[in-house]
């Protein structure tokens, strides 16, 4: 299975960003062990961070060209205010995951909106960097259709 | 005190789970889920304690009460968090009670509750409650999974 796993701004700030809710785990840290995983499992991941919501849009039609099995996706801040990776989202026909390492609707009440989570199939949150090769692991299991 | 013990509890209308489209189609039950859950469990030598209410009363008391007796928790509020007859801030203080422990919560949904737009997750102030939603049976697995790794780091 073919997986990107996308991050939003901020999150290659892992580690030295508010640690005591993200942890101190860095990306760099996060992104190996997704790729151990996924070699166990018999993945491939293509694991991405950028800052810039159009990069983020264009990975995404990236993966609708390459018809990539699924898409992992921490939108971070975007996650509240993009309309444009909503919409590339909903032009996606793979598999979608929306992941936090923190549960938003726990926070600043202006977290608790999502223009993801609707455009998604599932969403995880709160488990922590732990949520990702959850997730990871997981996909093997779900019966979804695979290119 | 440790003790590998899981309480997963159902809130309100999930004994039928007939009208849930399960994420591969199959046919979703409150007791194919227990099954699943058990198994999974099972592997990691983790007991199960797995629940269904109607009664909202009856999930607030379990919590308030019996928390001390499982080291993690699994809470599908079902209808709950929708229109609740109890104290809503009485159960996310149950809640929070529970995760100041440093025992893991995950609150877990069978459908995306964000595409079906009837029902709203937990809130709260930041208790650390985790969140899984829109993985049909597989989202109990996840769910399992994470406390597994979460207890063994303890």
């Amino acid at each position: 299975m073919n997986i990107y796993v996308i991050n939003g701004p901020n999150i290659n700030l892992l580690g030295t960003r508010e640690p005591e809710i993200y942890g101190k785990e860095t990306l760099e840290g996060i992104s190996k062990e997704c790729q151990e995983k996924a070699s166990k499992v018999g993945h491939s991941v293509k694991f991405m961070q950028s800052n810039y919501e159009g990069e983020i849009v264009e990975w995404i039609q990236d993966a609708i060209i390459n018809k990539v099995d699924a898409i992992v996706i921490n939108a971070a801040a975007y996650t509240h205010t993009s309309i444009a990776i909503h919409d590339a989202l909903k032009s996606y026909s793979g598999y979608k995951v929306e992941l936090h390492i923190s549960n938003p609707h726990l926070r600043e009440s202006f977290r608790h909106v999502s223009f993801i989570s609707s455009a998604v199939d599932s969403v995880v949150a709160g488990l922590g960097p732990d949520g990702y090769i959850q997730v990871i692991d997981l996909l093997s299991e779900l019966p979804i259709k695979v290119n | 005190m440790s003790n590998g013990k899981l309480l997963i509890i159902n809130g309100p209308g999930l004994s039928d789970l007939s009208d849930h489209n399960e994420v591969a189609n199959d046919d979703l039950s409150l007791s194919v889920i227990e099954q699943k859950c058990i198994e999974t469990s099972g592997e990691f030598g983790l007991e199960v304690d797995f629940r269904q209410n109607d009664d909202e009363s009856e999930l607030l008391r379990v919590l308030v009460y019996d928390n001390s007796n499982f080291d993690a928790f699994i809470i599908n509020p079902a209808g709950l968090s929708k229109s609740s007859f109890i104290d809503y801030d009485a159960f996310s203080a149950a809640i929070n009670k529970i995760t100041n422990q440093g025992k893991p919560v995950i609150e877990v949904r069978i459908e995306n509750i964000f595409i079906q737009g009837s029902s709203k997750p937990l809130r709260g102030n930041d208790s650390g409650v985790g969140l899984v939603s829109g993985l049909g049976k597989y989202g109990y697995v996840l769910a399992i999974n994470s406390i597994n790794k979460k207890l063994s780091n303890n």
